[in-house]
């Protein structure tokens, strides 16, 4: 409960801040979204790309 | 948003307070004085429907100073039972900051996604505006330093222009590297113009009117424009004649296997 | 607000109330109004026999249609047919060694630069050695002669011919097409390119092939000018697999898929981060307009006329 109303009034409570937070975490969303989603890509198509073939050589 | 029934009492107000000669009167709607009231009638026909529609002149007033709302208080109809509807448990205002706190969660991932999704559009439409990779493949010079032998100017094109790659003999370097910068039009040192003394890269469009000078012709044993006559030298500084500027000395780089890029 | 948005445009006449005075309107003018009733029934009986003849006329045609003798290619399971699955980049490799040593022959591939190969097939050094086997005619030079040099990564794949009239001069006059988009030009797509070349057959009894033409049945008209290029062992592989014909005409069709579609990879990469985002906004949607809605949607309006 504490911690509920201490995040809300911190954060939720301005636009400011809400605002601050989300383009904060689109950053590390970013990042790790286009990870992931590449990640599951290799995972399908494994020793099918051209990384795959350069590590032959 | 302005609730025009509150407003309207404001003016009302005022104008009771400040007499003027004015007659204040609120005419929101007028009532007549004896209530006829219609048998309704059944509209089940197009023929019944039209008719119920106002024929006549209509008007609506509408402004600050008019209620153009009007509200029925009625006290014959039971507030309807919500408590199907109500939180059992606690008190709501307990439970408020929890509940508002995972809207706004909501909210925030939706506003995350967007800006993330808004950013890989913009970004590719930006990209689109970049030279294309056909452009950019094109827009570099290999040449291989070997092919040039030395004391000889060699011209290639690059990005449509004339590239001069000159091989310096070891009395060119010495000389241009003495001449003092007092005699130049544009001043310039030779180490200014040169990564390795040897090796002179420079743009073969002549600083006056862009012709193309010529190699190892001149008064000073560099490049000649036949057009109106500028020397330059063999550094590709302008010495003589009506060009004001040096030749331009493209970006370029020596590459580690004995090649030559520029660009 | 709603209120005087609302009085604003019934004002302006931006709304219409009655749709029924309207419709009255536009009946009082149809002239079909003044036909007698068996007219009307007599035109409506035979407007719809008219349609439905025509209907079963057209699924008729559609069911007989016979007008040439073509064999559609089978689909196979190629390994990048899957709706996140890339190109066998050892594949596009193979064929492009298939393209150069067999198809290169005949056929030209204006639209791809040795550029295009690095980080597809080659490394920048190996693109390199392969451009720089072909000669590339540039120029002018200072002396206004054209010349000819090593080729260059910027260089697009050389032509066999010097223009078409001579590539059908070397061909019996038909003309070998420009292969960089093939597989989209061609219904059937890798499949098309695939059963083609393992699909040289000798002529059913009454077809009639002119000389220098082969019979394909999956060729449409059967005649094709193009011989069988395809047999086992025409070449021997770089990574040892085994060069059978259908080996060389899988890997060719892939790289033929990878040089109509470059961005092959790259979209399916897309799908996969679209498909992710955009279900996770439609949950986050979904979720603020119950949000946004509840208060009036759990709104109850009760009325009671007057008595």
């Amino acid at each position: 409960m504490a911690l509920n109303s201490t995040l809300y009034n911190a954060i939720f409570k301005r636009t400011s801040t809400f605002v601050l937070l989300a383009m904060a975490s689109t950053f590390f969303f970013e990042r790790t979204f286009d990870l992931s989603a590449e990640s599951i890509f290799r995972s399908v198509n494994q020793g099918k790309l051209y990384e795959d073939i350069k590590k032959e050589e | 948003m302005i609730k025009t029934g509150n407003f309207s009492k404001l003016i009302k107000s005022t104008s009771q307070v400040v007499s003027n000669s004015y007659k204040t009167s609120n005419k929101a709607a007028v009532i007549g004085k004896k209530d006829v009231t219609q048998p309704p009638t059944l509209l089940l026909t197009n023929g019944n429907l039209a008719k119920s529609l106002p024929t006549g002149n209509f008007y609506v007033c509408s402004g600050p100073g008019v209620t153009t709302q009007v509200r029925f208080a009625h006290t014959d109809i039971n507030v309807p039972d919500w408590s199907s509807y109500r939180r059992q448990d606690k008190k709501s205002t307990e439970s408020e900051d929890t509940r508002k706190n995972f809207t706004y969660l909501i909210a925030g991932a939706g506003t995350v996604g967007g800006a993330y999704a808004a950013k890989s559009v913009v970004t590719h439409f930006i990209s689109s505006m970049s030279a294309s990779a056909d452009v950019l493949a094109m827009a570099k010079i290999e040449v291989k330093l070997s092919d040039i032998p030395e004391g000889k100017s060699v011209t290639f094109k690059w990005r449509g222009k004339p590239l001069f790659i000159r091989h310096r003999t070891g009395s060119e370097i010495s000389t241009e590297q003495g001449v003092p910068l007092s005699q130049l039009r544009d001043p310039e040192s030779d180490s200014q113009r040169t990564q390795k003394p040897e090796w002179l890269v420079v743009i073969g469009v002549c600083t006056h009117l862009g012709c193309v000078p010529i190699a190892n012709a001149g008064d000073f044993g560099g490049y000649y424009c036949p057009c109106h006559g500028s020397h330059y030298d063999a550094s590709g500084r302008i010495r003589k004649g009506p060009a004001p500027l040096n030749l331009e000395v493209p970006t370029y780089v020596f590459a580690d296997d004995g090649s030559l890029v520029v660009g | 607000m709603a209120a005087t948005v609302g009085r604003i445009c019934a004002g302006a006449g931006l709304l219409k109330t009655s749709n029924g005075a309207v419709f009255n309107q536009i009946n009082a003018f149809s002239t079909t109004r003044e036909w007698s009733k068996g007219r009307r029934m007599v035109l409506a009986t035979v407007g719809a026999l008219a349609g439905g003849a025509g209907a079963l006329m057209f699924a008729l045609d559609q069911s007989v249609k016979a007008s040439d003798l073509e064999l559609h290619p089978p689909k196979n399971p190629w390994s990048h047919s899957g709706l996140i699955n890339s190109l066998d980049h050892s594949s596009v490799r193979r064929g492009y060694e298939v393209y150069k040593q067999v198809c290169a022959a005949c056929h030209s591939m204006k639209y791809i630069a040795y550029r295009n190969l690095i980080g597809v097939s080659h490394t920048e050094d190996e693109a390199k050695a392969e451009a720089a086997e072909m000669m590339v005619t540039d120029g002018p030079d200072e002396a206004g002669n054209m010349f000819q040099r090593p080729g260059k990564l910027s260089d697009y794949f050389p032509n066999p011919y010097a223009n078409e009239e001579a590539a059908r001069a070397a061909n019996n006059g038909a003309f070998p097409p420009d292969l960089s988009y093939i597989v989209s030009a061609r219904h059937g797509g890798e499949d098309y390119i695939f059963s083609l070349l393992t699909g040289y057959c000798d002529a059913p009894a009454g077809i009639v092939l002119r000389e220098g033409q082969y019979y394909n049945p999956y060729f449409p008209g059967g005649a094709i000018s193009m011989a069988q290029a395809l047999y086992n062992e025409v070449l021997e592989y770089e990574d040892g697999t085994p060069a059978t014909a259908s080996q060389l005409a899988k890997d060719v069709a892939t790289f033929l898929k990878w040089t109509a579609e470059p961005e092959h990879d790259d979209r399916k990469r897309m799908l996969i981060k679209a498909a992710g985002m955009f279900s996770f906004l439609l949950v986050v949607t979904y979720y603020l307009k119950r949000h946004k809605w509840t208060n009036i949607k759990t709104r109850k309006i009760e009325f009671k006329p007057r008595k």
